[in-house]
This record gives C-alpha cells, sequence and structure tokens, in this order.
C-alpha cells in the first residue's frame, strides 16, 4: 500500500479525533456525526472521485469532508459558524458541502440527496459530460420511499450514478433488527434492474479498485450502481445498568463527541478496534504497525501546525 | 383562446428559445397532456422532455438536482396537492441552495401546478391553498389570472436563475383567457399590478380573485364609488409600500381571497396597516364550515349588494 494513502487515513483518523477532543470541551455550536471506521471508504471514494465527478453526502460527511479537504482549518471553522470556514460559516448545521473539492451538497434528511443526485446526473448528461455522480446514504436512508424512487428514476433515465450506502446497522440508539425486518438490498436493486456491489473488510486499495471499476461501469452503460459498504461506527459506548439491561445497553456511536476514543500519546492508540472494522487495523496488518505509528506522528505534527 | 391554450402557447414559446431544459412530468409528452395543458409540446436537440415516474416527492429533488447543476428544469404537475410530498425539498434542500448561492450556477426550476379550485372532488381534493405551501419555504408563488399577468410571469420569471412555482386556475382553464386586463402600474418588481386608479376606496385581490373584484368595481363604480384596485401576482410579496400608501389616502380597504388559506398573502397586508387610520375594512375571505371536508362547490361568491350598502350606509 502506498504510503499516500496510508497517510489520507491517518490525516481523516486524526483530524476526527482532534475535533472530538475539542467537541468535547464544548467548543461547537452545531451537531456533529464523527465517522470512525468510516476512513477506508471515505478515503478510496476520494481517490476514485473524476476531476468532474459529483459528490453528494448526508449527515455523516464528515470523514469525506476531510479526505477532499487540503486543511483542517476551514473544516474547524465552519463547525464554530465562522467567516473562514468552508462556506464561510453559512451552513450552521453538520451538513458540510465543498462545492470546490467536488462535495455539492449534503443532506441530513434521509434519502434526500438521492432524487437531488438524479438531478445533478441528468444535467451532466444534458452537456455530456463524462463525469460520474456519487450519492451516499445509511441503512436507515433506504428505508426511506425516495431511495426506491430515486433507484427507479435513474434507471429509467439511464444516469451514470454511484449510489453507495453504508450500512452500520445502527439508527440513533437502535439496532436495525429493533426496528425492521431484513432489507436485502442486492435483491431490491436487481429487482429495478441495478447492479449491486458489497464491500467489507475496510480493505482501502481494494475498494479504490472496486469503486473503480464500478464508476466506468456506470458511465459505460449510462446505469446507477448500488454498492452497499459495510461499516462499524466506531466510539460505542453503555448506557448505565438497568433491570433490563444489567450490564447496561449497548450502544453505537451515533452522534457528538465519543468519551471512548482519546487521542493518546501512547501508541498504538490510532488504532481503536483490533479487527477489521477498524480501517486503521486493516491497514497495519498491511504495512506494519510501525509505519502506521511513525506516519501517525509525522501527520498529528502537520494537523497540530495547521490548527496554530 | 381559452386559458389553459394559452398557458401552454406560452411554455411552448419560452422552451423553444432555450437550451439545456428539462421538462418532466406524468403523462405530458403525449397521453393525457395533464388536461391539454402540455398538448404539442415540443423541445430541440439540447433539450429534453419525458414522462416521469409518480414520485412527486423525488421529482422536486430532481428539479433542484438540476437547478444546481446549471439546467433549467419545469416540472409540470396534474394539481397542487400532489406537491404536498415535495415539501422537504421546498425547506431544505431548497434553502441550503439558496444560502450557497454563489457557489452554485445559476440554474432554473419552475414548478407548474394546478390549483383545484373548480369542484365538488371531496376532502382530497381541495387543497386550494397555495400560500400556505409556499410560505412554509418563502418560495415565489405566482397566480395566473390573466394575459397580462401570464405575459409578465412568463417572460420575467418563468426559465430565469433560481426557483418558483407557478400556479394556475383549474376553474378558469377551460374558459376564455381574460385579454382586456391591462396593468396601469407595476409594483413591487412586477409581484403587484395595479389596475385601476380612485380615491374612495382600495381593492386587494389575491390568489384567483381578479374577476370577482373586476367585478364587485364595476358595482361600485356604477354607484359612484371609484376604486384603486391592486392585485398580487407573487403570494410570498413582503413589499407593501405603494399600497399602504394608497390605503393612507383612502383610508378604506376591501381585501378579497378566494383561497382556502386561514393566513395569507391578505392578512399580511393588513397585519402591516398598524397605525394606518382606516374608517373601513372589508375582508372577504371564505368561511369555512364544518362541512369543509365533505363534497361541495369551490367557487368563491361574494354579495355585491351588501358590500354596496355597507360603503354607501355606514
Amino acid at each position: 500500500m502506498h504510503n499516500i494513502i496510508v497517510r489520507d487515513l491517518l490525516r481523516v483518523r486524526l483530524s476526527q479525533m482532534l475535533i472530538n477532543e475539542k467537541y468535547k470541551e464544548g467548543k461547537f455550536k452545531i451537531p456533529i456525526h464523527l465517522s470512525f471506521g468510516h476512513e477506508a471508504i471515505a478515503v478510496a471514494l476520494s481517490h476514485v472521485l473524476g476531476k468532474e465527478d459529483k459528490l453528494l453526502l448526508t449527515h455523516r460527511n464528515i470523514a469525506y469532508n476531510i479526505a477532499r479537504a487540503n486543511k483542517l482549518r476551514p473544516i474547524l471553522d465552519e463547525y464554530l459558524l465562522l467567516k473562514t470556514g468552508l462556506a464561510q460559516g453559512r451552513l450552521g448545521s453538520m451538513n458540510l458541502m465543498n462545492v470546490e473539492g467536488n462535495i455539492i451538497y449534503s443532506s441530513s434528511i434521509l434519502a434526500n440527496n438521492f432524487s437531488v443526485a438524479a438531478g445533478v446526473a441528468m444535467g451532466e448528461k444534458l452537456k455530456s459530460n463524462p463525469s460520474a455522480t456519487f450519492v451516499l446514504g445509511g441503512d436507515g436512508s433506504m428505508e426511506e420511499g425516495s431511495f426506491y424512487e430515486s433507484l427507479t428514476m435513474m434507471n429509467s433515465l439511464g444516469l451514470p450514478v454511484v449510489v453507495i450506502i453504508e450500512n452500520n446497522e445502527w439508527s440513533l440508539g437502535t439496532h436495525i433488527s429493533e426496528r425492521r425486518i431484513h432489507i436485502d438490498v442486492e435483491k431490491m436493486t436487481s429487482s429495478l434492474g441495478i447492479n449491486y456491489v458489497r464491500l467489507e473488510g475496510n480493505d482501502t486499495c481494494k475498494y479504490m479498485d472496486e469503486l473503480q471499476s464500478v464508476r466506468n461501469l456506470s458511465l459505460k452503460d449510462n446505469k446507477p450502481i448500488c454498492v452497499e459498504v459495510i461499516v462499524k461506527t466506531l466510539g460505542d459506548r453503555r448506557n448505565p445498568p438497568s433491570p433490563e439491561y444489567p450490564d447496561g445497553k449497548y450502544i453505537n456511536y451515533h452522534a457528538g463527541p465519543t468519551h471512548t476514543v482519546n487521542l493518546l500519546q501512547e501508541k498504538p492508540g490510532i488504532i481503536l478496534r483490533f479487527d477489521l472494522y477498524d480501517p486503521l487495523f486493516v491497514t497495519s496488518e498491511h504495512v506494519g504497525l510501525k509505519t502506521i505509528t511513525e506516519l501517525a506522528d509525522i501527520v498529528l505534527n502537520e494537523l497540530k501546525n495547521e490548527l496554530l | 383562446m381559452k386559458y389553459l391554450e394559452y398557458m401552454n402557447k406560452l411554455i411552448i414559446e419560452h422552451v423553444i428559445t432555450t437550451e439545456n431544459c428539462v421538462l418532466f412530468g406524468q403523462n405530458i409528452n403525449g397521453g393525457s397532456c395533464l388536461g391539454g395543458l402540455t398538448r404539442n409540446i415540443k423541445v430541440t436537440e439540447k433539450n429534453k422532455i419525458f414522462n416521469s415516474t409518480n414520485a412527486e416527492n423525488s421529482l422536486v429533488g430532481f428539479g433542484l438536482g438540476l437547478m444546481m447543476n446549471d439546467a433549467s428544469a419545469v416540472f409540470l404537475m396534474k394539481q397542487l396537492d400532489f406537491l404536498l410530498l415535495g415539501i422537504d425539498h421546498l425547506v431544505n434542500t431548497y434553502n441550503i441552495m439558496r444560502s450557497l448561492k454563489d457557489k452554485y450556477p445559476q440554474g432554473s426550476f419552475t414548478i407548474i401546478a394546478t390549483v383545484v379550485d373548480s369542484g365538488y372532488d371531496g376532502p382530497q381534493s381541495s387543497f386550494n391553498n397555495f400560500y400556505d405551501l409556499c410560505a412554509i419555504a418563502r418560495v415565489d408563488g405566482f397566480n395566473i389570472n390573466n394575459k397580462a399577468d401570464a405575459d409578465h410571469v412568463f417572460t420575467k420569471e418563468f426559465l430565469q436563475p433560481g426557483f418558483r412555482i407557478i400556479a394556475l386556475s383549474q376553474r378558469l382553464s377551460k374558459e376564455e383567457l381574460n385579454e382586456t386586463a391591462l396593468p396601469l402600474r407595476v409594483l413591487a418588481n412586477g409581484n403587484i399590478f395595479q389596475y385601476s386608479e380612485g380615491s374612495d376606496i382600495t381593492i386587494v385581490s389575491n390568489n384567483f380573485s381578479y374577476t370577482i373584484a373586476v367585478d364587485l368595481i364595476q358595482t361600485l363604480n356604477e354607484n359612484s364609488i371609484e376604486v384603486a384596485h391592486f392585485h398580487i401576482n407573487n403570494i410570498i410579496n413582503t413589499d407593501w409600500k405603494e399600497v399602504i400608501e394608497n390605503i393612507s389616502k383612502t383610508k378604506k380597504i376591501i381585501v378579497i381571497d378566494d383561497s382556502k388559506s386561514i393566513q395569507s398573502s391578505v392578512d399580511n397586508l393588513l397585519s402591516m396597516l398598524v397605525g394606518i387610520e382606516i374608517s373601513k375594512k372589508i375582508i372577504l375571505k371564505r368561511q369555512i364550515g364544518d362541512d369543509w371536508l365533505y363534497p361541495r362547490s369551490d367557487i368563491f361568491e361574494i354579495n355585491k349588494k351588501d358590500i354596496l350598502n355597507e360603503l354607501l350606509h355606514n
């Protein structure tokens, strides 16, 4: 794996850690949905994105925004509603956008962005631009009617859109199994004549290869493709014990600061989980823990210098 | 020419001279043509027209996505009720686009919808509430009552950068277009037309009540009452300066609103009259009774005799 990819992964992880520390101190005026554990798909997509491609995100967009931005300061400043922010402090929510960095829209209304992506892709088609539109959603968004409506529309109109579902199996403090039946995205999309690709294992280079193929195929066939990515959003906790849950109910991280993630000086505190659900652990298996920790020091210093 | 035929003519005339334009809606390209609204509509090679899926929420998002990407989108909607499904985009998506206006190209999106104001269709189609829909997100909303306001709206607003909704009246659709209405003055950047000058009373009409106002004015004129008549074209108008100046002089006002909105543009105007000396205020709005959920006539009627008596004897 190339060091640039490792550095990008570390940048997304460490930037979020720095933001998390400030978040714990109550520095931000708006809510933020952190994305620890989403670094592999964010970095892979950022590398695959063509110059003219468009990217439409959800409320959990921070990893993608860090991956697409050259600097951390404008992101922090946007959260602080400052004029030096990404959008001059005008956004007032976690929905960051960076039009110059191809992130043209973000929405926290579940499934809202799928149909907007269809319109954007139609606009590209009108201009005969050979570009792809990427739109993100979560496992909650595919419960919304607009997911189905937009897929139908995209395929009916022959639009090259890559629909990426980040499935972390949780919605707020509720696991999927606590709120609905299982949705087989492959069967659902296949019933609409749309190809389906499943990504799991957080291997960034493998994700890049897969996304590149998906992008090329979508453009070649002028068709949408649905990619389901299995992720765990890290930073979980347990509620206080109760009669129903004597050990405290397990809650996957959703939003706000996570107190189970700390910017530790001891190595290898950068890795949050020693299995396939942590992209940094997966990367350490490829390049070695030593490389990860050495590069982490460099990237952290760079980020701290940026924020001086 | 019928009202609906003229609207169709205007759409075709403007679209044919525009590039990068996408028209969509259910059955607009052949089929029922939305009761004739899109009959014989054609586009050039640089434009696109298609029959859409039945997915109003997503179609509104689709139109805003096109606008975001520098296209001119037109969503032709059978009736305004369907737009209730798209409120999320009217509020959230459009607000984001407005707040980052300088970041996006200057695309265009227009929704043309018909207000069902003509029948006995029952509870489902009683949504003659254009103001409510536009007010929820401060979206510009234009009513078409006659040739003059149609020409103005289609020239100055349709296919122009930004987003707006144009509402047509089902009641007027099969009637002859009013081609005689000529505004004396265009106010508030075209949001209001002044149709007559008079020193005795000010009449402000709203929604699709232009002809009701004209009929009343004729009766008042026959009784030597001279009327200054204003009609609100854009129901989200916020510039009342010249209308209020007129009311300050006449000191009498009649507002006419044939919609079913509890609050509307005319209420907005009335709320701005604090501190203005007014000797007569007549508010002509629908009296919504207990039977409002049952099929009943949508025709809005006023009692001209009572109004005349009120003005002559009180």
